[in-house]
């Protein structure tokens, strides 16, 4: 039972489309926060939290942060801190829906204005941000003996589990898992690669499921127990 | 003409704003943060800007409130220091309250949740009492309610466990919607193990049209979210009726912060709202005062007002449940828990005291009787949660590196959201005098006030109820086929804080000014017109989830209010 609700969109449109307008994320190139510099480190630090393709051979076929553009999603969040006054400042999304699954106008895309409580939060929430990042890809490079994008991979991931990077590292995790499977409206997620990934659908208004997607199985699907699921099946088992 | 000041637009205070604005008050509804709903005082659809966002709702406090401005401040019990600053069991922050964000469970408490103290007996340490009125009194109110939000479900299906405590008159006006895949899988588990599960009753529209609002569409963003397409209008349906009497005046983004005390009256709240250039103050008049702000921000207000304390219990006795997370991980097949309305299947076996075992368990730990909960079978958690479970859980297996390839293979095995199906075990929680909110000496809001400090832990009963049911939960997991199975006190997981944002007591009602804050009808004793509308009245806190409760209570309590004329009580 998919419900009819374009009337909803037509009449929250009309009411609540007008004070938003469209914001666009950064597009790749163009860094709004970062320097040039500063947008490569963080881009070869995401990419080995999550790899994709070009950074570790077990992922071919798997985009990872540096194709779903996870540096554009930070860094489009942390640019809208000059921002927060504002229309349409990149911190919430519009709604109700983006009508990904179906057809008319995406209304995720219409960023909304923060409130003056809101924007008091927001500031001290990304001035904090954008101090630890200047100061993380700082340790980043200098743990790197000057220039974190030069070390091979395997020395990147040496530094990001040191003592003195792991705090910059829990940060980076954070946004890196908010770019890849947070709405693309936001800046990250490109093309849906971090949706695709793990066959998730994402918003589906205002589709919905039907009573019979609802209730059926989808069928034997086994997952493969080795390696690392095998082990997390084996500490989930002894919880 | 009275006029009353409503303070919360939540489930309690739009269910005071409603009897009162039709009993021909003028009213006055501060809520404390903004409204994201449009045509709240038309016909047909509300509209809104919610949308199927896991950023927005879950990860940034987009209902709020946000604990940069708003933080609370937790320490367990027999610690002086708070130990933890930030949000504590947060409900959402706007108009319409904790039914913005929930999954409109709506199972009724228990006989013996009204008599507890008489059925069941004391409890050492806790402060276990009676309501004011027993289950046969408040059922019609419960009916009312029910009717009046639009609930989902189909009593012949309740089991006799629950038909024999907590009988129903009537059946719903709709009836349940599709069943969950992962919701049945675990029934089937519930089943093969001697419980009894059935369609969990919602507040959620199966049929489309019932006030107005469309049906629910199972888009599976609905537990912590808002509904894209109102299908769970709750308490935006007496706020509307509110709104629609035109004596009502909505005031969004704007917090009471006190209740204007002249000897023993109100004389009305004072406010603060923040603008571009910085707080606004004033004032309200008010004949009544209705504090319906939530447990937690209700006792706040009551202490930042300087409220009388004959009993010595206003702020005592809180309640936020002893939840279990149960995970059934299936290994076979993927649960699609992301389709659905959140869990479709409940069990309420484990909330009888005489449950097999059950005493002989007690009683071998030193208690009379234990009580678990009601079980949610069923449902799932979005990607980023699921992704932060496996940050830590590669950091538990040793990984040399807790990301890279072994965390994105993790994503695409999905063991904790695709092949996941949940159980939500919801604890009841006894009433202990040092479970408590009161100010914190040092932290502030963003307008300068003391915040709430929480103190709880999961009490002696608590513990002990989870060592029994813990290994059932598992069992009843494993016999639906799961591959593995896991069930967790959510204190472990969260560092002691209360979770699940169930928030009851700190006003409890009772007929004695000397053991208890509030009257038989919410009246502040000591306070000749300040009621309360909201779960701070909780005498006990039943072994369900709170708001229909909440809901029938506060009907109840301002019918009186406005002249008696609901049903005869005693």
């Amino acid at each position: 039972m998919i419900i009819g609700a374009i009337p909803v969109a037509v009449a929250s449109a009309a009411v609540l489309g007008t004070e938003g307008c469209t914001s666009s994320s950064s597009t790749a190139g163009t860094l709004r926060f970062f320097t040039s510099h500063q947008a490569a480190v963080v881009r070869d630090a995401t990419a080995r939290i999550a790899p994709g393709p070009a950074d570790d051979p077990a992922e071919a076929g798997h985009p990872g942060a540096r194709e779903a553009d996870v540096t554009g999603y930070i860094d489009s969040m942390l640019s809208a801190l000059g921002a927060l006054d504002s229309a349409a400042p990149l911190v919430y999304a519009g709604g109700p829906w983006s009508n990904r699954h179906t057809s008319g106008p995406d209304l995720m895309a219409r960023f909304g204005a923060l409130d003056p409580v809101a924007r008091i939060a927001w500031r001290r929430r990304l001035q904090g941000w954008q101090d630890q990042y200047r100061q993380g890809i700082a340790t980043l490079d200098k743990l790197a003996g000057g220039d974190f994008t030069t070390a091979s991979h395997a020395k990147q991931d040496k530094i990001l589990v040191m003592p003195s990077a792991s705090s910059f590292t829990s940060l980076l995790f954070e946004h890196t898992i908010e770019g890849l499977y947070a709405a693309p409206e936001y800046g990250g997620n490109r093309d849906l690669a971090g949706w695709k990934d793990i066959a998730f659908p994402g918003d589906i208004q205002p589709r919905g499921y039907t009573a019979d997607e609802v209730s059926r199985s989808d069928g034997p699907d086994p997952v493969e127990v080795t390696g690392i699921v095998a082990e997390v099946l084996k500490i989930l088992g002894s919880l | 003409m009275s006029k009353a000041v409503v303070i919360g637009s939540g489930a309690g205070g739009s269910i005071a704003a409603m009897v009162l604005a039709q009993a021909g008050w003028q009213v006055v509804v501060f809520e404390k943060g903004p409204n994201h709903f449009s045509n709240l005082s038309g016909e047909g659809p509300i509209g809104t800007d919610f949308a199927n966002d896991s950023l927005a709702m879950i990860v940034r406090n987009y209902p709020g409130p946000d604990p940069e401005v708003f933080p609370r401040t937790w320490r367990p019990v027999g610690v002086s220091a708070s130990q933890y600053t930030g949000s504590v069991d947060e409900l959402p922050q706007v108009v319409g309250g904790g039914t913005v964000h929930w999954d409109a469970k709506v199972p009724r408490f228990w006989d013996l949740d009204f008599q507890q103290l008489s059925a069941l007996g004391p409890v050492p340490g806790a402060d276990v009492a009676d309501w004011p009125f027993e289950y046969s009194q408040i059922a019609p109110y419960y009916d009312e309610v029910e009717q009046l939000i639009g609930v989902q479900g189909d009593v012949t299906a309740f089991p006799a466990i629950v038909r024999q405590h907590a009988p129903r008159a009537a059946q719903y006006p709709m009836p349940p919607g599709p069943q969950m895949r992962s919701s049945l899988a675990v029934a089937s588990g519930a089943t093969a193990m001697g419980l009894h599960p059935f369609p969990f009753p919602m507040a959620a529209n199966s049929t489309s049209g019932y006030n107005g609002q469309h049906a629910c569409n199972n888009c599976g963003f609905c537990s912590s979210f808002g509904c894209p397409v109102v299908a769970r209008p709750s308490a935006l349906v007496p706020l509307r009726q509110a709104l629609r009497t035109g004596r009502v005046t909505l005031v969004p983004s704007t917090m009471v912060t006190s209740v204007l005390l002249s000897g023993s009256r109100a004389a009305g709240v004072r406010w603060v709202r923040m603008t571009a250039s910085g707080p606004v103050t004033g004032s309200e008049d008010a004949d009544v005062v209705v504090m319906a702000a939530s447990g937690i921000e209700t006792v706040r207000l009551a202490l930042l007002s300087s409220f009388p304390d004959a009993s010595g219990k206003l702020g005592r006795r809180m309640m936020f449940h002893a939840f279990v997370d149960g995970s059934a991980v299936f290994l076979d097949e993927r649960m699609h828990g992301y389709r659905g309305r959140s869990v479709t299947q409940c069990v309420e076996d484990a909330a009888d005291p005489d449950y097999p075992g059950a005493r002989a368990f007690a009683k071998a730990h030193g208690l009379p009787y234990l009580r678990g909960g009601l079980m949610e079978l069923g449902g799932s958690q979005d990607p980023i949660s699921e992704a932060q479970s496996y940050q830590t859980l590669l950091s538990l297996a040793g990984s040399a590196r807790p990301f890279g390839t072994e965390f994105k293979q993790l994503m695409r095995a999905s063991l904790l959201r695709d092949r996941l199906a949940g159980c939500s075990f919801i604890g009841h929680d006894l009433p202990y005098l040092d479970h408590t909110v009161t100010l914190d000496p040092a932290v502030r809001d963003v307008f300068g006030l003391p915040v709430a400090r929480i103190t709880w832990s999961a009490g002696p009963h608590e513990q002990v109820a989870q060592d029994f049911w813990v290994p059932r939960l598992k069992q009843m997991m494993l016999k639906a086929g799961a591959g593995v199975a896991l069930a967790v006190p959510a204190t472990l997981d969260s560092g002691g804080l209360p979770t699940g944002n169930h928030i009851m007591g700190g006003m409890m009602m009772g007929p004695d000014p000397a053991t208890s804050v509030t009257d038989a009808y919410g009246r502040v004793h000591g306070l000749a017109n300040v009621y309360v509308a909201d779960g701070s009245v909780f005498v006990t806190s039943g072994a369900h989830n709170p708001t229909n409760t909440l809901m029938a209570v506060a009907l109840r309590n301002m019918r009186h209010l406005a002249g008696g004329d609901g049903p005869a009580t005693g």
